[in-house]
């Protein structure tokens, strides 16, 4: 057994230690384990940065009421009398001053994106004070809040970052009316980012809303408990709002990248397939370039097996660098890289590439698999080649 | 003996490893093919916009909207040819996923506008222009949902409520319209903009957006600053730009993710295609002996020459061919599916030819430099080299 051990090792460091003489051949199985692991990654880091984004947003503590058939904050609409009977619901929560809702509109304004210099839909969110403090983890960077009753409004980090002229105290023109910006607000990296946010009751007058609203949102009594409110709303026939968890939501709202990650793995996937091809091609043009080496050492004693593990090892280790390179790659370019996108809403969403630790194992994973194929087939002919034929064929 | 045949035998000599560098190749412009035809899909609407026609939209952002009254005054701005406006509707069939691109518009002065693009028989013309209730359906939208000529069909706006209380409103098939295109949308529907406006709780005189074609697209920057200038400072300031640059600024929107996506994949391609001229380029140095002993059995060199390099062409242009057509047969078979989100899927001639263009570059690039050494080599060298 010992001997078994030695026989492998000496094999491996004897294949490793000639790769720089097959220079180009171990660059190419280096690259192509490289570009498979770098494509995964990138879509990956995308997806999870989207989905961090998105989950991080909706609470299962908030109820968030649309009409019927809507699908999207923008779409809905939603009167005051509405609004009314939404207040008087069971299950809500209540405080010192009423019941905990929050009847938002949402308005699309146009920005000027750093990146292209083009314009893109923001969305300008008015709310009031229960709304605010139903954003849990919301707090103000810089500034102040801005003042009931006055064209003042506060601007998402997210908001700051890709989009240009949203800094403290700038005067932003919309239509007719001048904004001031009098605060900057952070949400923990999720969509809420992405927005403006200022007092309701301007937003319906200075877009013609007269009294309605867009959404309601309602702090729950107990998390995710939505029975006493459906069956109230099944009583009364004004009430036709479809009803949802926050969390619910912005969960389906982030379905559509996801779909962009699935695209990425069947690309990565099919990638990888084309990158075996070549690495597999690689690995049995060296192996055959060595074929009276390897004959020589089985001539020598050596047994099939180690002859059999020098290869793979190598080919694991040329696929591990290569898996390596790749990471390193994907997470300089990558990691924290601010993207925005058009949402479910039709407005941007602001969002950066996430590369976790657990993206670096599915990389790991993958690059380990493309070696042990492209090591496999070639180790296995190579062990088995009679030596006779291997010393003819070198020839 | 035939040179072809000679080919044959050096390609086939390792049918392993021609499969696997056919197969590398085969898979890299798969990808070629889906991706470029994905975004051109995304730019379609850009390339196919017509060069004199404007469009209207309120200043704050597309999505808010304008008064009704505003299109008259623009018909009234010199150099300006026809005007129609529309309004979005927000329409779903039976569920709310069911989405269908529907627009409320005004239905004589759309149809001139789009006269080139909307193709639509004269009798059906007449009887959608006849009645209130109907709609013309676009071939690929009345394909997905099985309509046809004569149909009722309730469709609902995720927006508006009808009068009557619902989101539902009643229409009736009155045409199907086809594209002057292939690469046209069929995919919407257009409903009358009266009976929308008669038949909603609210939105009154509102409309989305206007569209004008102009007489002389040299002066379409003088129009469309003087409609701008026109509504300064009024109840809604409007922007007007060119439909193409209206079409870029909404496909921008999608955000650098398509630029980062394409980005990753087309380095992905390449990377692929120097693995692969790696390996073919060896497989060629592999010869040097061989190509020794045909030059000392009188091969003249540039005919060892022509041979290497159609060898590395047929190598290059079996995979990709082979690959294009089978992201041909992807694409064909995603369109159905694809048609509600992508309506302009389809790879033609322009990606299919660039395709074309990367696998000659690939079989030269491999075969180049092997066949000009093979070309240059010294008998005498090579036999003691080997």
């Amino acid at each position: 057994m010992r001997s078994l051990f030695s026989q492998v090792s000496a094999v491996t460091v004897m294949n490793i230690r000639s790769l720089p003489r097959r220079l180009w051949m171990s660059l190419a199985m280096v690259l192509a384990s490289a570009v498979v692991v770098a494509i995964l990654l990138a879509f990956l880091a995308m997806a999870k940065g989207f989905e961090a984004t998105m989950s991080g947003a909706g609470s299962d503590a908030v109820a968030l009421m649309m009409r019927e058939g809507s699908q999207a904050e923008l779409n809905s609409v939603i009167s005051r009398d509405q609004v009314n009977l939404v207040e008087e619901a069971p299950g809500i929560a209540r405080d010192a001053e009423g019941p905990l809702v929050s009847p938002e509109l949402y308005v699309i304004v146009d920005g000027i994106k750093k990146s292209t210099g083009s314009k893109a839909n923001i969305p300008l969110r008015g709310l009031d004070k229960r709304g605010m403090a139903m954003r849990g983890n919301m707090q103000l960077l810089e500034g102040r809040m801005f003042t009931p009753g006055t064209n003042e409004m506060i601007v998402g980090s997210g908001i700051l970052r890709e989009f240009d002229g949203f800094q403290l105290g700038n005067e932003i023109r919309f239509g007719k009316n001048m904004w001031t910006v009098v605060g900057v607000f952070s949400t923990g990296g999720n969509v809420f980012e992405s927005e403006l946010w200022a007092d309701a009751k301007m937003i319906q007058s200075h877009y013609n809303r007269g009294s309605s609203y867009q959404t309601i949102r309602a702090q729950l009594e107990n998390p995710g408990d939505l029975e006493p409110l459906t069956a109230y709303f099944d009583t009364e026939s004004q009430l036709n709002l479809e009803l949802k968890t926050e969390a619910d939501y912005f969960a389906e709202q982030g379905k559509q990248l996801q779909y962009m990650a699935i695209f990425g793995r069947v690309i990565s996937f099919i990638m990888a397939l084309g990158a075996l091809a070549g690495a597999l091609n690689t690995m049995y043009t060296s192996v055959a370039d060595r074929a009276k080496e390897i004959a020589t050492l089985r001539t020598l004693g050596f047994s099939n097996f180690s002859a059999f593990c020098g290869t793979i090892a190598e080919a694991l280790v040329l696929a591990i660098a290569g898996g390596l390179l790749g990471s390193l790659a994907a997470f300089l370019f990558f990691d924290g890289m601010n993207a925005s996108t058009l949402g479910g809403s039709f407005t941007q969403v602001v969002f950066s590439f996430e590369m976790s630790p657990d993206l670096f194992v599915q990389g790991a994973v993958l690059a380990l698999l493309i070696g042990f194929v492209s090591g496999f087939f070639p180790a296995w002919r190579a062990a088995r080649m009679p030596v006779i034929v291997a010393f003819r064929n070198a020839a | 003996m035939n040179d072809l045949y000679l080919i044959y035998k050096n390609m086939t000599r390792k049918p392993l490893r021609l499969f696997l560098t056919c197969f590398a190749i085969f898979i890299a412009f798969l990808i070629f093919g889906a991706v470029t035809t994905l975004k051109s899909a995304l730019d379609a609407g850009i390339d196919l916009a017509a060069d004199n026609r404007l469009v209207v939209v309120n200043k704050i952002n597309f999505t808010q909207p304008l008064p009704i009254a505003y299109a008259q005054k623009v018909a009234a701005v010199d150099g300006v040819e026809n005007v129609t406006y529309a309004n979005w509707f927000g329409g779903y069939y039976q569920e709310a996923r069911n989405q269908i691109v529907a627009m409320a518009v005004e239905p004589e002065s759309w149809l001139q506008v789009y006269e080139r693009e909307i193709l639509l028989p004269p009798e059906q013309r007449a009887a959608w222009l006849g009645n209130r209730q109907g709609v013309i359906v676009g071939e690929s939208l009345a394909q997905r949902l099985g309509w046809k000529i004569g149909d009722r069909v309730p469709v609902s706006s995720s927006i508006f409520s009808h009068k009557d209380g619902g989101h539902t409103w009643d229409f009736v098939v009155e045409g199907i319209f086809t594209g002057s295109d292939p690469q046209h949308d069929t995919n919407s529907m257009y409903l009358h903009f009266k009976y929308f406006m008669e038949t909603q709780s609210f939105g009154g005189e509102w409309i989305g957006w206007i569209t004008l074609t102009t007489a002389d697209a040299a002066q379409n920057q003088r129009i469309a600053d003087a409609i701008d200038d026109g509504f300064a400072n009024s109840q809604a300031e409007t922007d007007t730009s060119t439909e193409e640059a209206f079409s870029k600024a909404f496909i921008e929107q999608i955000g650098n993710i398509g630029l980062i996506i394409f980005g990753v994949v087309f380095m992905a391609f390449f990377t692929i295609l120097i693995l692969v001229g790696n390996t073919m380029a060896l497989a060629v140095r592999e010869r040097t002996g061989e190509i020794a002993v045909l030059k000392t059995l009188g091969f003249p060199a540039p005919r060892i020459f022509k041979m290497v390099l159609t060898e590395s062409l047929l190598i290059a242009l079996i995979g990709g061919l082979a690959g294009l057509g089978a992201a041909w047969l992807i694409i064909e078979g995603a369109k159905g599916t694809m048609a509600q989100f992508l309506p302009n899927l389809m790879l033609d001639s322009g990606i299919a030819l660039q395709a074309l263009l990367f696998m000659l570059l690939l079989g030269l690039v491999t075969g180049l430099l092997p066949a000009l050494n093979a070309l240059r080599l010294n008998i005498v060298t090579a036999f003691n080299r080997g």
